[in-house]
């Protein structure tokens, strides 16, 4: 079977990189965390590392420089004078990225989410400051736009995953939403516990963000920025009613059929990309 | 020629943050504000070209999307302005990450004299008065110890110049020189420790004029150019001898006099007898104590391949005086423990306990800071510091009492991991070798934390540093945490530890006694600015910093991960098998001291300690008559706000990172009931889970501190068991806060008294560890929780924090699957009390209510408890349990409440079934506090295995799960005592704090 291979990015202030290894190789992935400046440091040394040595890349969560100019702004400027050119060979050559949390906002500020027309230097949208003005870490029930052309969630029609963030709002303009919409590239949408969308209320939609859009892709569907994180879904008993589910199936005489949690859903789906 | 770029939200934008603000000006103030809307501000300390700064606003800094941006003034239409930015030398993380940031674009590096800096600056709407504008900047805004600020109203507001360039900008006009002090007397030296705040110890004068004065050490200091003492030298001593370094107060000399028996006892030193001797006696028992009692932080087994490492501390009076910065260095502090205990763990974990005024308080003293305020800063200072770090928050407390208006208690504990060995040596081993290089690495030294307290009172200049309140930076660290983890795994660590208190004076100075012996080059510390004297960068507090030795062979690779990092590591000095600590500067020698000085015999502290029994303190249980509306008093105890939900505050921390959550901070059907412990699974590819928990209950300190500790230790030890934790591996962690014990007749008139409870607290931890077998894996005393506030006539009022003790425990859980949480799962489930109630209401929650204290407090007997512990543990492992809850402050009406809320199911209790009921009134079955206890509940087809481990054991069932959603609680006639909605109760609980987000 051919080898996956993904990257998570670390370094200045990023973190969830252990457990986004983790669900990667869970997935199937062969996956390694590599810091950013082993793609920029200059000189051949033993840190020195290659994006196009891989299949999969992952920008994860974290606070990417304190986040203090507005999150993933710094590292979107750093990827951007740096690795601006492999990350379009990257993408020419038809591999996959995914940012999640940080590292949306990082692909949102970089211009390659939402890639309008595959111009992937240019500013559409933002994430901005949660309409509550303050973080919040909360379970959120996602409703998976079956149209879309995101390579990440093909077969998904629902998720339950944990946002945590304090700049989770998703904004346009009015013709960027519809155009996103239009296109299928709203990808994610958070929803109420029934199903249907949280139109706006929180806490089903957590921080206000316009359309509930929780994550989106590029047209292509190979670039997928969300909030909310997978890799802290990597084993059911991270979700938050693990012990009243474990209780009724024990009642039914039954048990959890995989210890597996549902996040890894959206790490297998990248690695089958590959392998099929 | 500095520039200022001004950047703000699109007008068509919502903004949260200013309006957050403007819901606190009408909430707290009551104030007609219609709108804030903030605008950042980057002043830029340096010369660009008009390219370049058009590059700077557009590639980096304005969102096109949402902001726009000037480097022209562009606040509009506002009545008032207010603008906030830092006083020099305040640690301004978004200034460097700036500069950071504008180096890398440019291809260039800031010189020496140049910054950038971040200030606000906050457009005001609405009809206020200046003084009104006035107390929402100081009240609001800034805290003038570490920020500077200015109003302007519309009319006063210069449209083309707007706030000019503020450039806080430190500069020390101040040449370094070493001073040497004169010692002819100990008046003098005493007299010298006072002018230079030295706080040298008096009973320590004598000896150290002894040591400078001896002949040997004399002839040996002309050798090195030196004769009388530095100033270096003395501070050094000064640090080392602090009671915050070397607990003078736990190894001090206890008169202990039970007024009431007239009992008279000498003890010898608390630490020796009520913490080492009994956590050495179990560690010989428990083959998981891996290390204890003299690193950084305690290390015990999590599985054959890894160890878990913890500590706690408190950050109390830095918070007191501004919350934000306080909290948050006080968890970015504690972080560095458990990165520098053995050769460096990965940090897991973690907690916070937070004591404060009411948040409510309108009385008339006036605190440095109001409670709200005071809160609302610690909560998001230890926000930051923990999310911003990748560490999972997901548990803490938080108490409100008036004691504690006179200083609030900050606690924060930390948990690491790290693999069990390093090579081939087990890693919680460290030491140096001579030869060995000092390297130190993380942040730059300026006059951080540089006698706290008395600089405070200096008076400012506009160039000022204001370094004496700190603001914690958890990206700096999150890089070294990063950096040091790959050096250790690489194997080049041979001694790590924090620079903290005392900074490198105790960092080098405690790491060379191993190798007996150092010499440092303190000129090659890098500075944040110059002008800093050789003592000062000696003992500076500069945050985020590390020791660490290496061998001379591994400079070069530990320096290239350093860089990979973008961390700055100097190699400052070596160590050495000299037995002398010698500091040069600039190739001058300024300190050379003996090694052993420190072990040398100094004298021990000395209390006298004066126990009253509660009886015949006049205590007494208070005159009450039964009440008759029980359900209008539970909803009124669950409003309390000790019982009430405060889960804004969980729901801020990040308590899924590292993606190894089992059991959340808050648990149940809608996820908003607090959980008894929390559970982690560290180790992601295995099934090992890590249990944690803390208990503290200081209003039992009023009637009696040996009962205080162990029940409180009793709780946290229950809270633990009641998800599923191991009763055969507890480790501890004991956190003492107490008021000033020295005896002074007119400043500390009742101290004979808080030191007899300090003794009394002691024992119970002796006690209640030997019998749990808990070995203390970590422990911190913070005395001086004393305060003295402004009252209304001018006059100063002392206010103590009740004796408080932080406890907590750790457990194992051998395969997360079994873990169980508290809410009710389903109807029909029955439901058990397990342990005795009786009639101990004193200090409780209900006489709270009924304004009373009472006498009975809540008393353990850990051999009567225990086998209760071993069969609940046996019946969670065997699966047979379905919910389980410890019962703890409230009693058993709250905590039946808790677990129904939870699982949004109802339940219905028959009272005189509950074990021990007989004998006792409605409201002491209701609301006593009797530890031991916990509720279960448990399918009725596993009744019969769960009754077989029971059996003999102090528990009943009384009462199922109804699907009817009502707690309903009986007597023995079958009336309803209690007959409540669980969504009114539940309402009740969450309505005091339901409008924070």
């Amino acid at each position: 079977m051919r080898q996956v291979k993904a990257l998570v990015l670390t370094g200045y202030g990023l973190n969830c990189d252990y457990e986004t290894d983790y669900s990667l190789r869970l997935a199937g992935a062969q996956s390694r965390r590599i810091h950013i400046n082993q793609f920029i440091t200059g000189k051949e040394n033993s840190f020195k590392a290659r994006l196009q040595d891989y299949h999969i890349l992952v920008l994860g969560g974290g606070f990417s420089w304190a986040d203090d100019h507005g999150a993933g702004v710094l590292m979107a400027s750093k990827m951007k004078h740096h690795l601006g050119e492999e990350i379009d060979r990257f993408i020419r050559e038809g591999k996959l990225i995914i940012g999640i949390c940080n590292g949306f906002q990082a692909l949102i500020n970089l211009g390659l989410l939402p890639g309008f027309e595959n111009r992937y230097r240019e500013r559409h949208a933002a994430i901005t400051y949660n309409d509550s003005g303050n973080f919040i870490d909360a379970w959120v029930n996602l409703k998976v736009n079956e149209n879309s052309p995101c390579v990440f969630t093909k077969g998904l029609s629902t998720l339950e995953l944990p946002v945590r963030h304090g700049e989770g709002k998703v904004y346009g303009a009015d013709h960027v939403i519809r155009q996103l919409t239009a296109n299928h590239q709203v990808v994610l949408q958070y929803a109420a516990e029934d199903g249907n969308l949280a139109r706006g209320q929180w806490p089903f939609n957590p921080n206000g963000s316009l359309e509930d859009i929780a994550g989106i892709c590029d047209p292509s569907g190979r670039i997928f920025g969300l909030m909310p994180h997978p890799e802290a879904y990597n084993h059911y008993t991270n979700h938050p009613d693990w012990t009243l589910r474990k209780e009724a199936l024990i009642r039914q005489g039954k048990q959890f059929t995989s210890e597996e949690g549902e996040g890894i859903k959206i790490f297998r789906n990248a690695v089958a990309y590959f392998r099929n | 020629m500095p520039s200022r770029l001004e950047i703000k939200l699109k007008q068509d934008l919502f903004d949260a943050e200013g309006a957050g603000i403007r819901r606190k000006a009408r909430e707290y103030f009551g104030f007609k504000v219609e709108e804030i809307r903030v605008i950042r501000v980057l002043t830029l300390d340096a010369d660009f070209s008009p390219a370049q700064l058009e590059q700077i606003q557009t590639e980096i800094f304005t969102n096109p999307v949402t902001e726009e941006s000037s480097y022209s003034p562009i606040a509009e239409a506002f009545d008032w302005l207010i603008w906030v930015g830092f006083r020099p030398g305040v640690r301004d993380t978004g200034g460097s990450t700036a500069a950071e940031a504008v180096e890398d674009l440019l291809g260039m590096r800031l010189g020496p004299d140049q910054a950038i800096y971040t200030s606000k600056l906050y457009e005001i709407r609405g009809d206020l008065s200046e003084n009104e504008v006035r107390k929402i900047a100081t009240h609001l805004f800034a805290n003038e110890l570490i920020q500077q600020w200015r109003i302007y109203s519309r009319d006063d507001w210069n449209i083309q110049e707007g706030i000019g360039f503020l450039v806080p900008k430190v500069v020390l006009d101040h040449k370094p020189k070493v001073h040497t002090l004169p010692i002819r007397s100990d008046e003098e030296l005493t007299r010298i420790s006072t002018e230079r705040n030295l706080a040298l110890q008096q009973r320590d004068i004598p000896v150290i004029r002894q040591y400078f004065l001896r002949e040997d050490v004399r002839k040996e200091r002309q050798a090195v150019g030196l004769d009388l003492p530095t100033d270096v030298e003395l501070e050094y001593i000064s640090q080392a001898r602090s009671d915050h370094c070397n607990h003078n107060t736990f190894r001090g000399l206890f008169r202990y006099h039970d007024i009431s028996t007239g009992h008279k006892e000498i003890v010898d030193n608390l630490f020796k007898t009520c913490i080492e001797a009994p956590t050495l006696e179990i560690k010989a028992e428990k083959e998981w104590v891996i290390s204890v009692l003299w690193d950084n932080a305690g290390v015990a087994r999590f599985d054959d391949d890894h160890y878990y490492v913890i500590t706690g501390e408190t950050h109390n009076s830095p918070s007191n005086m501004e919350a934000y910065g306080g909290a948050i260095t006080g968890i970015v502090g504690i972080y560095r423990d458990p990165m520098g205990t053995g050769k460096g763990s990965k940090l897991i974990l973690g907690l916070y306990g937070y004591c404060v005024g009411h948040r409510d308080y309108g009385g008339e003293l006036m605190p440095h800071l109001h409670p709200r305020r005071l809160l609302d800063g610690i909560i998001e200072g230890v926000r930051d510091g923990g999310n911003k770090s990748g560490i999972p928050t997901p548990y803490g407390l938080v108490l409100f009492d008036q004691s504690y208006l006179g200083k609030c208690l900050v606690f924060v504990t930390a948990l690491g991991i790290m693999p069990a060995r390093v090579g081939n040596e087990s890693s919680h081993r460290k030491t140096t070798f001579p030869g060995d290089l000092i390297i130190m690495s993380g942040g730059k030294v300026g006059k951080d934390g540089i006698h706290g307290v008395t600089a405070a009172s200096e008076t400012y200049s506009e160039h000022t540093p204001a370094g004496h309140v700190q603001i914690g930076d958890p990206y700096t660290q999150k890089k070294m945490h990063d950096f040091l983890l790959e050096a250790r795994d690489e194997e080049l660590i041979s001694f790590i530890t924090d620079n903290g208190g005392g900074g490198l004076s105790s960092s080098i100075g405690e790491s060379a006694r191993f190798s007996n012996g150092c010499r440092v080059d303190l000129d090659k510390v890098p500075l944040k600015y110059d002008g800093l004297d050789q003592w000062e960068i000696w003992v500076s507090e500069s945050q985020e910093r590390m020791t660490i030795a290496i061998r001379p062979e591994h400079l070069e690779r530990f320096m290239e991960l350093s860089a990979k990092h973008a961390v700055e590591s100097t190699f400052i000095g070596e160590y050495n098998d000299s037995g002398y600590l010698k500091l040069d500067y600039r190739g001058k020698t300024c300190a050379y001291i003996k090694m052993d000085l420190l072990e040398s015999d100094f004298p021990q502290w000395e209390f006298d300690a004066e126990w009253t029994s509660p009886s015949l303190r006049g205590l007494t249980e208070p005159v009450l008559s039964e009440p008759v509306d029980h359900g209008a008093l539970l909803r009124a105890i669950l409003s309390r706000p000790n019982i009430c939900a405060r889960n804004w505050i969980a729901r801020q921390y990040d308590h899924e990172v590292q993606g190894g959550s089992v059991i959340k901070p808050l648990v149940g059907k809608r996820r908003d009931i607090p959980s008894d412990a929390s559970v982690v699974r560290p180790i992601l590819d295995s099934k090992k889970g890590l249990a944690v928990s803390q208990a503290m209950n200081p209003f039992y300190s009023v009637i009696d501190t040996y009962h205080m500790a162990a029940a409180t230790i009793d709780e946290a030890v229950r809270k633990t068991l009641a998800v599923g934790g191991d009763p055969h591996h507890l480790a501890g962690v004991d956190n003492f806060c107490w008021p000033t014990i020295e005896y002074d007749p007119e400043k500390n008139p009742d101290g004979k008294y808080k030191a007899a409870q300090l003794v009394r607290a002691n024992w119970a931890l002796r006690d209640c560890c030997l019998d749990y077998g808990i070995p203390l894996l970590s422990g911190k005393d913070s005395m001086y929780i004393d305060g003295n506030l402004e009252g209304p006539f001018g006059e100063r009022r002392k206010v103590s924090g009740l004796p408080t003790l932080l406890f907590t425990v750790t457990s194992l859980i051998n395969d997360i699957a079994r873990c169980v949480t508290l809410d009710a799962k389903f109807p029909g489930d029955l439901v058990y009390v397990l342990g005795e109630t009786r009639n101990e209401l004193g200090g409780s929650e209900y006489y709270q209510l009924m304004e009373s204290l009472g006498l009975h407090v809540p008393e353990v007997d850990p051999e009567k408890l225990w086998p209760h512990y071993v069969a609940l543990h046996r019946a969670i492992q065997e699966g047979l349990v379905s919910s389980c809850h410890a019962v703890s402050r409230g009693g058993l009406a709250v905590h039946l409440a808790l677990v129904s809320m939870a699982g949004e199911l109802g339940l219905d209790i028959r009272l005189p079934l509950i074990p021990g009921a007989h004998g006792l009134t409605v409201s002491q079955i209701l609301y006593s506090e009797s530890c031991g206890r916990f509720v279960v509940t448990v399918p009725p087809e596993r009744r019969e295995g769960f009754d077989k481990i029971f059996s003999g054991l102090n528990i009943e069932q009384v009462g199922i799960v109804t699907e009817s959603p009502s707690l309903s609680i009986r007597d023995e006639n079958g009336h309803a005592i209690i007959e409540e909605d669980l969504f009114e109760l539940k309402e009740a609980w969450k309505r005091p704090f339901e409008g924070l987000t």
